[in-house]
């Protein structure tokens, strides 16, 4: 039906006004459509509820964490001793037979305890729809407290996340929550336990978001933040509320001081290669021996760690944490301290590659730690003008390590910020670890988690590639409007020329104050066949209610370009509109560009 | 609990997440009773493991197993991570095997927790004193004197007074370690025991008034001490007070004839006291026969130092002083001073002229010439 060109004005602005879609949404949403309302309260209430539900995910996975912490110390004194002056009996009995017990365990009882546990919880995430079994925590528990407190060169810290994956996904298990949710609430629960696991809620937090899921939207983060908080408060509770170390402030008496830590990131970037290459060589070989083998790998494993232990270096063994303080107490030589580094690698190395549950946060802190002492401590040698604190080389140390070798650079930052409590640290922290991350980058482009994947057979996103790949947007697909543009006051003859002249098959039309709407060829010649030739376009569009289906909305230069594929099939031609001025149209966007922009950055 | 959208049905919907969430809560809580009571076991056997180890690092400390020590105390912090007492213990353990720069890492965080700590800033003040690091070492010798102690608090400060003061002495700063032995004398008041070694200080900081006031305090309790009276010779002999010096360095050879320091020091207090013809309440006579007696021992001096000085072919000045002194010589006589009052001015000035050049020339001489670089000291500005 016709409406006059006064009708047109009283067609309310509201109705007028074309949808702006605002990132992350979707223009119209279903839910406020009649009939979805309740779908709405649905999501509401789930998102409400799912928040509720990740402090008890902290609160559950910190006090399994807490248990973790104490079985892992309980190991330790029942088979290595109290004291540090270890016994050789049990320097080679305890991680041989230790050994022995995990490989019977994992082949037969807890076969998806193996590892370290961030993979298992990004599978969790991207294959098995948040799905983990609650026995492979079980088996995560026994099997990691097991080897750690016998003295394999394994951390606490990756089983811990993953104990907390699995008890996340129990509980949405059995709360029957709905996929979507599913899917997230196991790195919820990895966030709880590795805040649990480091007393350091922030960098958990940006580990599960850099590492584990690999985007930031609000309604995750959150969960993951509420989760991980919980989960510190409870640890605390049991545990103390101490940093993990301290050092003095660090004071930079010259900016070049910073070259110092500079060569630092350059020598840790080389030796998170090393590092992760020696893994990377030796697991799959380890894997493809005959499966007997496989019975006693952790014991071999075991028996050369204590080997090492036995010929001096007992530091090695377990976490280490202690002997991380002892570093940064400047309580080894710098020779001993770079010997140690070289050490940790082998006994980190035989341990993991073994297949010993275990995680790799520990050992490359140690690693870390060693070496930034190391270097700091032969650079004061050789320059004994620089200043030098060992303590501030290690921390820093670590930071390099976990950038480099974990390729988790916001989390390095944030992680020395945390376990030190010292925030005069953050400049040499970010030189340090920039070159380290880039040379390893360089030197190995594929980051550790995303090489043991693949080495499983899986196929999971890889979570630095994410960070680097280039995203397409609006603005690299539009195209300038030119003749395919008309006012709402043209008239059907003005269009009918147009249309002619083009091989589109309709124009943008804008009416009066910002909406937009398509008119296809088909309907400017049934309005010719009408006899209604020179009649204004707008006119002749329906008024009210009925309009908000002919109402196009208008995208902006910089949304993704996965954005435009939700309107280009509807409409024909959708407008990219400038954000400050909306009257301003930048260009128009239709399937045809969409579709042979990303043809174009395939070839790319 | 949350099933597809078709098959929501509102109150059910909320009365399901109302019990669920009080089933977690009952469940959590359950859990927390449990952790609690495996956290209090585990705290219980790490506090057991701390405390021995620690008892055994103190026993190793106290024997100076430092070595021992060190691990024993190492491990009890594994099992106590924050026991101050034990990285104390640490550190000391680490001083007592020398290893200097790793105590002093741990001493400086255990200085950051506690500024307050007596021991910390001591060690610390050690340290520093050790590297040479002046402003450091009385920064925290200044902070363990006002600091905390546990024991005798009394004891320990002024025991690092002492180390501050001895430390002072050793960099020549003597004008501080005055102040110090002051601020120590009022601190320890009347206590005869340590006047003693209080006196002996004073009189290494040239306090001569200190230290006899020291040693007088040690008399009144035990007017034999030996070393008391020796002090208070050496104090007053310091001070000018010759007659006192020589009533006190009598008695101290009497009570100890062997302290050969004391009789020399009497030596010179009786040969100031014979040939200082300034001193009051003397007669004509005495004060000739001092005239004399000191031109004498110049002359002596002079005749000496120019004969070793010939021998090595230098000097001028003494022949020139020797002149002087044989055109003085007809006129040192009992009626000629005793006529005229300038020849014991200008005869007791040859003198100090000879001494001081000879003393410069040729090295200490005998108790006489001693006595008369002292007279001239005492009276040359009056």
């Amino acid at each position: 039906m016709a409406s006059k060109p006064d009708e047109q004005d009283a067609i309310s602005a509201e109705a007028q006004v074309s949808p702006l879609i605002e990132d992350g949404q979707t223009g119209p949403a279903p839910a406020e459509r009649p009939g979805h309302l309740a779908a709405l309260r649905v999501i509401f209430q789930e998102e409400r509820f799912f928040l509720i539900l990740s402090v008890f995910i902290g609160v559950f996975s910190g006090l399994a964490v807490v248990c973790f912490r104490f079985s892992i110390d309980w190991c330790r004194i029942y088979l290595l001793g109290t004291g540090t002056q270890l016994s050789p009996a049990r320097l080679f009995l305890a991680p041989t037979l230790a050994g022995l017990v995990i490989a019977v365990l994992v082949i037969h009882v807890f076969p998806l305890a193996r590892g370290s546990g961030v993979n298992q919880t990004k599978a969790a995430l991207y294959i098995f729809n948040g799905y983990i079994p609650f026995r492979t925590a079980v088996g995560k528990f026994i099997t990691s407290a097991l080897a750690i407190g016998s003295g394999f060169s394994l951390g606490p810290e990756d089983p811990s996340l993953q104990i907390g994956a699995c008890i996340a996904s129990a509980i949405g298990s059995r709360m029957k929550l709905s996929r979507d949710r599913m899917r997230l609430i196991a790195p919820v629960g990895a966030a709880a336990g590795l805040a649990a696991a480091f007393n350091a809620p922030i960098s958990a937090v940006l580990f599960v978001i850099e590492e584990v899921i690999g985007r930031w939207t609000a309604g995750i983060l959150g969960s993951v933040v509420l989760s991980a908080i919980s989960s510190v408060v409870v640890t605390r509770w049991f545990l103390g509320s101490e940093s993990m170390f301290r050092i003095p402030p660090v004071e930079m008496r010259r900016p070049s001081e910073l070259i110092a830590y500079a060569v630092l990131g350059i020598i840790g970037g080389v030796a998170s290669v090393a590092f992760a290459g020696g893994i990377t060589y030796l697991r799959p070989r380890f894997k493809a021996m005959a499966p007997w083998t496989h019975y006693v790998q952790p014991a071999v494993a075991g028996l050369l760690i204590g080997l090492i232990g036995y010929l001096g270096a007992p530091q090695v063994m377990g976490a280490g944490y202690e002997y991380m303080d002892e570093a940064i107490h400047g309580q080894f030589t710098w020779q001993f301290l770079a010997i140690l580094a070289g050490l940790k690698i082998l006994a980190t190395l035989l341990s993991f590659v073994s297949g010993t549950p275990g995680g790799m946060f520990a050992p490359t802190l140690f690693i870390g730690a060693m070496l930034g002492a190391a270097v700091g401590g032969a650079e004061h040698a050789i320059l004994p003008h620089i200043a030098f604190s060992p303590g501030t080389y290690a921390l820093v140390g670590m930071g390099v390590l976990f950038a480099g070798f974990l390729r988790a650079p916001m989390t390095s930052v944030f992680m020395v910020l945390e376990v030190s409590g010292n925030y005069s640290i953050i400049l040499p922290v970010i030189v340090a670890n920039t070159f380290a991350y880039v040379i390893a980058r360089a030197l190995q482009p594929a980051a550790i988690f995303d090489v043991l994947t693949r080495q499983d057979g899986l196929e999971l996103p890889s979570m630095e590639e994410q960070r680097e790949e280039n995203v397409l947007r609006v603005e690299d697909a539009m195209r300038p409007p030119g003749n395919t543009l008309v006012n709402g006051d043209d008239s059907v003859e003005h269009l009918a020329r147009l249309i002619e002249a083009t091989d589109g098959d309709a124009l943008l039309v804008r009416l009066k104050p910002l909406g937009w709407s398509n008119v296809s060829r088909e309907e400017i010649n049934a309005w010719l066949e009408e006899g209604k030739a020179s009649e204004p376009v707008g006119s002749l569009l329906p008024v009210g209610s009925m309009f908000k289906d002919r109402q196009v909305p208008s995208l902006h230069p910089d949304h993704p370009l996965d954005m435009s594929l939700r309107y280009v099939d509807r409409w024909k031609i959708v407008p990219v509109v400038n954000r400050a001025n909306l009257r301003e149209l930048e260009g128009v966007i239709t399937q045809r560009d969409v579709l042979d922009r990303y043809r174009d950055f395939g070839g790319e | 609990m949350f099933e597809p959208q078709g098959r929501v049905h509102g109150p059910l919907y909320f009365h399901r997440e109302v019990v669920t969430l009080t089933l977690l809560t009952g469940l959590a809580a359950v859990l927390f009773i449990g952790v609690t009571a495996l956290s209090q076991l585990y705290h219980a056997q790490q506090g057991a493991l701390a405390d021995r180890w620690a008892a055994r690092g103190t026993s190793d400390l106290n024997a100076g197993r430092f070595m021992q020590a060190a691990g024993d105390f190492r491990t009890a912090l594994r099992y106590s991570r924050d026991s101050y007492s034990s990285e104390l213990g640490l550190a000391e353990a680490l001083i007592g095997e020398k290893r200097i720069p790793e105590a002093e890492t741990y001493l400086i965080a255990l200085w950051e927790q506690q500024p307050e700590n007596g021991v910390v800033n001591r060690s610390l003040a050690r340290i520093a004193a050790g590297k040479g690091d002046t402003r450091n070492a009385l920064r925290y010798y200044h902070n363990a004197i006002y600091a905390h102690w546990t024991g005798d608090p009394e004891r320990e400060r002024r025991s690092t007074r002492w180390e501050l003061i001895k430390y002072l002495l050793s960099t020549k700063a003597t004008a501080p370690a005055q102040s110090e032995l002051i601020s120590l004398a009022a601190e320890v008041g009347d206590d005869p025991a340590q006047q003693v070694e209080m006196g002996r200080y004073f009189l290494k900081v040239q306090d001569g008034d200190h230290a006899l006031t020291a040693f007088r305090l040690r008399l009144q309790g035990s007017p034999h001490d030996a070393e008391a009276l020796a002090g208070a010779g050496t104090a007053a002999f310091e001070m000018g007070n010759y007659e006192l010096a020589e009533g006190y360095l009598r008695s101290a050879i009497n009570e100890a004839p062997g302290d050969r320091d004391s009789a020399a020091l009497l030596e010179t207090t009786e040969q100031v006291l014979r040939l200082d013809p300034f001193r009051r309440q003397i007669s004509d006579a005495e004060r000739d026969q001092a005239v004399e007696g000191a031109f004498e021992v110049a002359g002596g001096r002079l005749k000496s130092c120019l004969a070793a000085a010939n021998s090595q072919q230098t000097a001028e000045a003494p022949e020139t002083l020797e002149q002087a002194w044989d055109k003085l010589k007809p006129q040192v006589t009992d009626r000629s001073l005793r006529r005229n009052q300038d020849i014991v001015n200008q005869s007791m000035n040859l003198a100090f002229a000879i001494e001081r050049e000879a003393g410069t020339r040729c090295g200490a001489g005998t108790p006489a010439d001693a006595a008369l670089l002292l007279i001239s000291k005492l009276h040359e500005g009056s």
